[in-house]
């Protein structure tokens, strides 16, 4: 999976590198209008990640080259405006997401791996993590070939988790990406430990491996090392 | 006290000085002039009677005469060059009724014969004159008096109306729209420069408030892009599996403090965004719809405090509102009624036609009215987990419609009323 990073602010764009290459997609890095431009007419990616506001031009027109090229690529915006206009012109342009910073890597993952799969209408549809098998179009999960019932909440908890599998989720994280970015209004997100132990305990009771640990109290992490 | 009133005191005390002199003057030259005359009459009279007395007592008779106005006799005492005229005091007239009189004496010698001339002339008709006469000039002058103070009156309202067009311009433009403000040309000089005067400042200030508004949503926004930086940092040093347990704490901490600090840039990203009118629309939204969806939302908080939610949803409040802004409202609202209640309380909702209804109960003490709607009010408890831009957002989004909002504590109770 190949995936090109426009972001003009160097810092951030090695941090989406580093995590993306972590997640082991092929990242190729644009930090100007110019070269975006370059790299999106002469090659091929998967997935664009791009920033609105570039040295050079607007992410937006990278976002209407894309669709002129009649690329499959899929599209996420990053923008510094939350502004519903901008959602708006993005999505009506052709993005498929729009994400505004401060994002938590984990969800430009998350959402990045929901758009492939969205585009890969030839591929398997299914998330396979070891024994666990989740088919986001019907949001069934079986262990070791047996359906697992889960709430609508745990299921999104768990694709999140695979999705970030081997990556600290901050409770906060984890928050913002099932109940969305309004719920930290309230400011308390210690409820989620609740669904983090409902989910845990169906794993387990289903046969499934421990993958799901609490790290320091502060953070979870789905992994089998 | 108004300039008028004052203008029209200091008139009044002038007016009555002067109309108070003038009466007294004109009455004494009155009085004086009358008494001259019926003095002069005395004169008239007597020199008749001494024409009289010449002619007819050609013989060597003495002539008499006494009537109560006049009394003619001979006398031994030597005659006199001129005649006394005085006050003789209160006598009674025909119906004997006492009245003042005036009395004229004087010996004239006519032939060898002097005569003793006393002439008495009442004052009845001259008082009769002098009351009249006062009481013309009281009229005249309470008139004259009266339509001084409505023309004053009428005159400074025509004047002073430049200036409190001036006023009430001021008065009802805000901040938003002071552009649209423009103190027109009048024909006074004074009012024209100060209209002049006030044109500028409101100019000033209207780009003073324009550049303010401008440079704290760039700020904001402008802070959003290092804020991402540090996150995502954050995010990948806490992967790191050589890190101590404090500190990995230490980072969390961060990373929480730092999930504040975005929040509280979106908020006054959010605050200057409703001031700059970037929310303005005609769109009709359903309140309901927006709180059944925060319901919803919420319901996880909701019953990790064990509330007893109280919901009268029947009819429903039809605001004109961004969709954004109706979010955020209720998300507050009900973010806080949730939040800073207790467990096991209670919570209610209700919506009419007309209005909306949320109570809580709470362990915190009632929001002083003065501090309830400003910025970074907050209690110590919530520090950690508010932005204290909250209500204020509420403020601001209530105050951007022609809805009201307010709030009361009773008891562990509290309660905003959201109405049209």
């Amino acid at each position: 999976m190949k995936i090109l990073i426009v972001e003009d602010e160097k810092s951030l764009r090695e941090s989406i590198k580093k995590y993306l290459d972590y997640q082991g997609y092929v990242c190729e890095v644009a930090d100007d209008y110019a070269s975006a431009r370059e790299k999106v007419l002469s090659f091929s990616y998967d997935c664009v990640v791009v920033d609105i506001g570039l040295p050079g031009g607007s992410g937006f027109d990278i976002v209407a080259e894309l669709k002129n090229t009649v690329s499959k690529s899929g599209i996420i915006i990053i923008s510094a405006k939350n502004a519903l206009d901008d959602k708006i012109r993005g999505l009506e342009l052709g993005s498929d997401d729009y994400l505004t910073k401060p994002f938590h890597l984990s969800e430009l993952n998350a959402r990045i791996q929901a758009i492939l799969r969205r585009r890969n209408f030839g591929g398997d549809k299914v998330i396979i993590f070891n024994e666990i098998k989740l088919w986001p179009d019907s949001r069934r999960v079986t262990i070791k070939e047996k359906p697992v019932e889960l709430t609508e909440k745990e299921y999104n908890l768990l694709e999140y988790l695979i999705a970030s599998k081997g990556w600290l989720l901050t409770k906060a994280a984890i928050a913002e990406h099932i109940w969305g970015d309004e719920y930290l209004q309230a400011g308390e997100y210690d409820f989620i430990y609740s669904h983090i132990k409902n989910l845990r305990k169906k794993l387990l009771d289903a046969g499934c491996g421990d993958y799901l640990k609490t790290i320091y109290g502060s953070g979870y992490r789905f992994s089998d090392v | 006290m108004k300039l008028l009133t004052k203008t029209t005191i200091y008139f009044l005390a002038a007016m009555v000085a002067l109309l108070g002199f003038t009466g007294v003057y004109l009455f004494i030259r009155f009085n004086e002039g009358l008494n001259e005359r019926s003095d002069k009459e005395m004169l008239y009279e007597e020199l008749q009677w001494v024409n009289y007395l010449q002619s007819a007592t050609s013989v060597n008779a003495t002539f008499r005469l006494h009537s109560r106005d006049i009394s003619i006799y001979p006398t031994d005492a030597p005659a006199e060059s001129l005649a006394s005229v005085s006050d003789a005091g209160q006598l009674p007239n025909e119906s004997g009724i006492m009245v003042p009189y005036r009395q004229l004496r004087q010996i004239v010698g006519i032939g060898q014969v002097n005569y003793q001339i006393d002439i008495k002339k009442s004052q009845e008709q001259k008082l009769a004159l002098v009351r009249d006469f006062t009481r013309i000039i009281l009229v005249v002058f309470a008139g004259l008096f009266l339509a001084t103070l409505i023309f004053n009156w009428a005159i400074s309202r025509r004047l002073w109306r430049p200036f409190r067009q001036s006023l009430q311009k001021i008065r009802s433009t805000d901040l938003q729209k002071m552009q649209t403000v423009h103190f027109n040309e009048t024909n006074t000089t004074e009012f024209n420069e100060l209209n002049a005067t006030l044109n500028l400042m409101t100019g000033k200030i209207y780009n003073d408030f324009l550049s303010m508004k401008e440079f704290t949503e760039n700020a904001a926004h402008e802070m959003q892009t290092p804020i991402a930086v540090i996150q995502s940092k954050l995010e990948i040093l806490l992967q790191d599996n050589n890190l101590r347990e404090d500190q990995m704490a230490s980072l969390i901490q961060v990373t929480e403090a730092l999930t504040r600090l975005s929040r509280l840039n979106q908020d006054l990203l959010l605050l200057a965004k409703i001031e700059n009118n970037q929310y303005a629309t005609t769109v009709h939204i359903s309140l309901r719809d927006v709180i059944r969806k925060y319901l919803v939302l919420f319901s996880e908080l909701i019953r990790e405090k064990h509330l007893n939610v109280t919901i009268e949803l029947e009819d429903d409040l039809i605001v004109t509102m961004h969709e954004s802004l109706a979010d955020s409202l209720i998300s507050n609202l009900l973010g806080n009624a949730i939040k800073h209640n207790f467990d096991g309380g209670s919570l209610s909702l209700k919506t009419t036609t007309e209005s909306f209804e949320i109570s809580n109960t709470s362990r915190r003490e009632a929001i002083p009215k003065n501090r309830l709607f400003s910025r970074f009010h907050m209690n110590t408890a919530s520090r950690s987990s508010s932005t204290g831009l909250g209500l204020a957002i509420v403020k601001k989004i209530i105050d951007s419609t022609n809805l009201r909002i307010r709030y009361h504590a009773l008891g562990e109770v509290h309660t905003f009323y959201i109405e049209k």
